[in-house]
C-alpha cells in the first residue's frame, strides 16, 4: 500500500530530528523554530521531496508558508499535486 | 566621543528620542523606551548585587529585550556573556561556570533547561516575560519587575574605557569553548572605523543577521545606535528561507547587510534577487570565512548598486583588514583579498624567522592596536599563547595578537589569506575547531578513535565528517553518534556523515593521519 505524503515527509523529518536529539515532532510544531530545518536542512527536504513525490519546487516557493510544519509540508505538496492532477501516490 | 559603549546609546536618545532603534519578532523600542528601559535593568540588577565587572548571562533568542539587557549590564558596570539559545544545556551551563556568571537575563523554557546544581554561581534570574502558571522559581524575577525602578538615569558609574564590556565564547580546540574578554575600548576601535567607513546615518535601517554571540552583531548594534539608525533583527524562521529573507530585506528596507557569505550565497541561489526589489540597500559587508568568487561576482551582477565590502579579523581583534571589492577589475579576480588594516590597527606577517616579510612572501598574520582583545577569560596560558609581547616594539611593552592564518601582502599593500596553521575550520561562516568535535565523539564510551575532517565544499566552505572506530564492531550507529554529539556541541558541529570503521591510518609518529583520511578514507581492518 503507498505511503501517504505526511508519511513521507514525517520520515525526512524524523531522521533530521533524531540527529539533532529531538524525539517527537507533532504536525503543528514548528520545524525552523526547533531547529530541525536549518538553511541547509530547507534545500535537503526539497530534494528529497523532489525526488520521492515527484513535485518541482521552485524557489519562490520554499517560504516560511509553505514549510513551516508537518502539516504545511503536507498542504503545500497536495496542493501541487491536484494543481498538476496526478494522484497522491508515491514512489 | 564615547569612551565606554552605553555613552553611544545616551548621546543618540538625546538626538533621536523617538525615532526607533530597534525592531525584532514584531515588537519595537525608540530610544528613550532603550535608555529608560535600560537604565532601569542597570538598578535592578545593582539591587541584585551586581558589582562592577560581575558577568551576566544573555540567555534567550534575539528579541528587543536582548539590547535592553546588554546596556542594562553596560549601565550597571557588569559585563554581559551573549549565550546561544539554541546551544545544549551542558555547553552553556559550562560557560556560565567558567565565567562565574552572577545573573542571567532569560526566557523561561530556557531556564527550564538549566540544572541549578551546575550552574551554582548564577544567584538570579531575570525573566523576558511574565512568568507563566507553574510553580515560579526562586529568584526568578518577570521583566514587569523593571517598573519598579529609575528610568530617568543610570547608577552611579565609574568606568573607563579599557574596563570589560562582554565576552564571546568561541570553539576550543581542546574540547573546550574559550572565553575572549573584549574591553569598551576593543569595541570602540571597531565602531570608530565603521563610523568613517561606512557613513552610517540615523535614516539607515541595518539588519542584523548574525546571532549576538557572534561578534559580526557588534557591527549591526552599536553602528546602528551609534548612527541614530534602526536595528532590524532578521527573524530566525525568515532566514531560513531565502526567498522570505529577500522579500523581509525589502519590506524592512534595508540599507547595510552584513552576515557571513554563506546566507549571500543562499540568496544569491534560491533567494530571487534583484536591484528594483533592493533598491534600497546600499552596502553588503561579509566576513567569517571565504567567499566563493563564482558566488561573488554574480551577487555583484545582480545588486550593481551596492557597495561591496571583504571584512576580515578573528572575534580576538573584532575585523583588523578591510577590502572593498572594485567591481572594475571583479569579472578577472581569481581570489579577493582581505586586504588592509582598518584604522587605529596595524597588522603584520611574519616568517618562520621572526621577520616581517614582504611582497610575495608568506608570514602568519599580527595584529596590534586597541582592538586587540586583552586575552582570554581565566587562562592565562592560552592567553600568553595568543597575545604575545610585540617584539618589533623595542621602545615599551606592548602585546600584539597571532591570529594563526597565513597570508601574503601584494604590492598594493593588500594581504591575502592562505590558509590556517592549525585545525580550525569554517562552516557556515561557523568558527569550529575539529578537535572539539573529536574530543565530543570520544567521551561516548563506546567510542575507541576518532577523526573529523572538513570536506571542502563550495556554498557553505567546509561539511563535516566523521571517522569512529568503536570498541566493539557494530556496537554503534551514525545516528547514536549523531545525537550523542548534540548534546555536547551546537547542531552546526554535528558531523553530517560518520563513518564506522575497525580502525584510523596511522602516520609514522603514531597520529591520526587525517590528511590519508581525506585522501582515501580509513582501513579496513586495525
Amino acid at each position: 500500500m503507498a505511503e501517504s505524503i505526511k508519511d513521507v515527509i514525517r520520515q525526512f523529518v524524523m531522521e533530521s530530528a533524531q540527529i539533532k536529539g529531538i524525539k517527537e515532532v507533532g504536525d503543528n510544531d514548528s520545524l525552523t523554530e526547533s531547529g530541525i530545518v536549518d538553511s541547509l536542512g530547507i534545500f535537503r527536504l526539497v530534494s528529497f521531496l523532489e525526488e520521492n513525490v515527484g513535485v518541482h519546487i521552485g524557489d519562490e516557493e520554499i517560504t516560511q508558508d509553505n514549510f513551516s510544519t508537518i502539516a504545511e509540508i503536507e498542504r503545500f505538496v497536495n496542493a501541487k499535486l491536484a494543481g498538476k492532477g496526478e494522484t497522491t501516490t508515491t514512489r | 566621543m564615547a569612551y565606554i559603549l552605553q555613552q553611544l546609546l545616551t548621546e543618540s536618545f538625546k538626538r533621536y528620542a523617538e525615532r526607533t532603534a530597534i525592531c525584532a519578532r514584531g515588537k519595537s523600542l525608540t530610544y528613550r523606551e532603550l535608555e529608560e528601559r535600560s537604565n532601569q535593568l542597570a538598578h535592578f540588577l545593582r539591587q541584585r548585587g551586581v558589582k562592577k565587572g560581575d558577568r551576566v548571562g544573555l540567555f534567550f533568542p534575539k528579541a528587543v529585550e536582548s539590547l535592553v539587557a546588554m546596556f542594562g549590564a553596560l549601565k550597571a558596570g557588569a559585563v554581559y556573556v551573549p549565550l546561544d539559545p539554541n546551544q545544549p544545556a551542558e555547553r552553556i551551563s559550562y560557560i556560565i561556570s567558567n565565567c562565574g556568571i552572577k545573573g542571567l537575563i532569560t526566557s523561561e523554557d530556557r531556564l527550564r533547561l538549566l540544572d541549578p546544581a551546575a550552574v551554582p554561581s548564577v544567584e538570579f534570574a531575570l525573566l523576558t516575560h511574565e512568568q507563566t502558571n507553574g510553580s515560579p522559581r526562586p529568584n526568578a524575577f518577570p521583566w514587569s519587575t523593571l517598573a519598579g525602578f529609575p528610568a530617568g538615569h543610570a547608577p552611579e558609574l565609574q568606568a573607563t574605557t579599557t574596563d570589560l564590556a562582554y565576552i564571546l565564547y568561541t570553539s576550543g580546540s581542546t574540547g573546550r569553548p574559550k572565553g575572549v574578554m573584549l574591553s569598551h575600548q576593543n569595541a570602540l576601535t571597531f565602531v570608530e572605523w565603521c563610523a568613517e567607513t561606512f557613513n552610517v546615518t540615523c535614516e539607515d535601517h541595518l539588519s542584523n543577521h548574525a546571532p549576538l554571540h557572534f561578534d559580526l552583531s557588534v557591527f549591526d548594534v552599536y553602528n546602528g545606535i551609534k548612527a541614530g539608525a534602526t536595528v532590524y533583527m532578521v527573524p530566525d524562521d525568515v532566514a531560513v528561507f531565502p526567498a522570505s529573507l529577500a522579500n523581509w530585506i525589502q519590506q524592512q528596507g534595508i540599507t547595510i547587510w552584513y552576515s557571513v557569505p554563506s546566507a549571500l550565497v543562499y540568496l544569491v541561489l534560491h533567494g530571487k534577487l534583484s536591484a528594483e526589489k533592493l533598491s534600497k540597500l546600499r552596502i553588503i559587508l561579509f566576513a567569517g570565512e571565504v567567499f566563493p568568487q563564482k558566488y561573488l561576482k554574480q551577487l555583484a551582477e545582480l545588486l550593481p548598486h551596492v557597495e561591496l565590502y571583504n571584512l576580515y579579523g578573528p572575534t580576538e581583534t573584532n575585523v583588523c583588514t578591510y577590502y572593498r571589492v572594485d567591481r572594475s577589475i571583479l569579472p578577472g579576480m581569481e581570489k579577493l583579498p582581505i586586504g588592509r588594516a582598518c584604522t587605529n590597527t596595524e597588522v603584520f606577517a611574519v616568517d618562520d624567522h621572526d621577520r616581517i616579510v614582504g611582497v610575495g612572501e608568506v608570514g602568519e598574520l599580527f595584529v596590534r592596536g586597541p582592538s586587540v582583545t586583552p586575552g582570554y577569560w581565566g587562562d592565562p596560558e592560552k592567553t600568553a599563547k595568543m597575545c604575545v609581547r610585540n617584539r618589533f616594539q623595542v621602545h615599551f611593552e606592548e602585546k600584539m595578537y597571532r591570529t594563526g592564518d597565513l597570508v601574503s601582502p601584494d604590492e598594493n599593500g593588500d594581504y591575502y589569506f592562505l590558509g590556517r596553521r592549525d585545525n580550525q575550520i569554517k562552516s557556515r561562516g561557523y568558527r569550529i575547531e575539529l578537535g572539539e568535535i573529536e574530543a565530543a565523539l570520544l567521551s561516548h564510551t563506546g567510542v575507541c578513535e576518532a577523526a573529523v575532517i572538513a570536506v571542502p565544499d563550495e556554498e557553505i566552505g567546509n561539511r563535516i565528517k566523521a571517522f569512529v572506530a568503536p570498541h566493539q564492531p557494530g556496537s554503534l550507529t551514525a545516528v547514536d553518534l549523531q545525537q550523542h554529539c548534540a548534546a555536547r556541541v551546537p547542531k552546526y558541529m554535528i558531523p553530517e556523515v560518520i563513518d564506522l570503521c575497525e580502525g584510523l591510518p596511522k602516520t609514522s609518529t603514531g597520529k591520526i593521519d587525517r590528511v590519508r583520511l581525506a585522501q582515501t578514507g580509513p582501513v579496513a581492518a586495525r
